[in-house]
């Protein structure tokens, strides 16, 4: 029936991929609709670049203003809290609310140090822009060839 | 044996093709009060000009694409450019022409009136 080993290979892979969905059927069990959790699980969500001497580090805040956020940098450590308050209307029945409420804290280690005095923090259509140059011996040296 | 074989080889009859934009559902809250119906949908990234959001035949439907540029190479990613989308059925007493969106810090904010004809009112009762 079948006639080459790639086949049952692909057979496998078929049923790898059914074991998977179904491992993740129940992941969402129980999950109090969104509400105070999703920041908190998730909180943000985050991306770090390394480009020549600065690192870049962004943030997904949709909805915090600059007040909201706090970012704290000590060496190689790096630490991003904020608090996203509610924008619940007055008067207004509630249908659904999927989007977190609440604090966060979230901090990271970089592959090198920083120079905190020259960091520099945009917040731009929700995503937080850091941009933080290393510290002048974390800087990559040329070194030329004899 | 026809049939398993047809299967089996599927995988091989895939063209190669470009990677396609990942799509994510965008969380949303809902609010609803008797002039207008309110939603407020995160889209972290995107910029005014890739937003759309129809309304056809009682489905809102809203999108937003988000590029952002990369410099440098990446540590690691957690979130990449993405196109958000989501629908809705709205009901068919939302006044079309009236419908109102603005985007803030990421945040969109959809507002959906009532037509008149669909709000409460209040009936005077008279004493004969």
């Amino acid at each position: 029936m079948f006639t080459r080993i790639s086949d049952i290979d692909r057979l496998f892979g078929t049923m790898n991929l059914l074991q998977r969905k179904l491992d993740n059927l129940y992941d969402d069990y129980g999950k109090p609709s969104g509400y105070r959790w999703e920041l908190d699980a998730a909180a943000p969500r985050t991306n770090l670049y390394e480009h020549g001497d600065n690192f870049e580090i962004r943030a997904e805040v949709p909805g915090l203003e600059k007040g909201d956020l706090n970012v704290k940098i000590q060496g190689n450590y790096l630490e991003i809290s904020g608090e996203r308050g509610t924008d619940a209307p007055q008067g207004y029945k509630t249908h659904k609310t999927e989007r977190g409420v609440g604090s966060f804290s979230r901090s990271f280690t970089l592959p090198a140090d920083v120079d905190s005095t020259k960091a520099e923090a945009t917040l731009k259509n929700g995503v937080l822009y850091l941009t933080l140059p290393k510290h002048e011996a974390a800087k990559p040296k040329k070194i030329s060839i004899n | 044996m026809d049939n398993a074989q047809k299967i089996t080889k599927q995988g091989e009859k895939n063209v190669e093709k470009t990677r396609q934009l990942y799509k994510a559902t965008p969380n949303v809250d809902i609010y609803e009060n008797e002039d207008e119906i309110l939603l407020h949908a995160d889209m972290p990234g995107v910029v005014k000009e890739n937003i759309s959001v129809d309304i056809d035949n009682g489905t809102l439907t809203i999108s937003g694409v988000r590029k952002l540029e990369i410099k440098g190479a990446a540590t690691y990613e957690e979130f990449s450019d993405v196109e958000y989308v989501r629908s809705f059925s709205v009901p068919q007493t939302i006044d079309v022409e009236r419908v109102e969106a603005e985007l803030k810090n990421g945040v969109l904010n959809l507002h959906l009136p009532k037509s008149e004809a669909a709000k409460p009112r209040q009936i005077e009762i008279k004493t004969a």
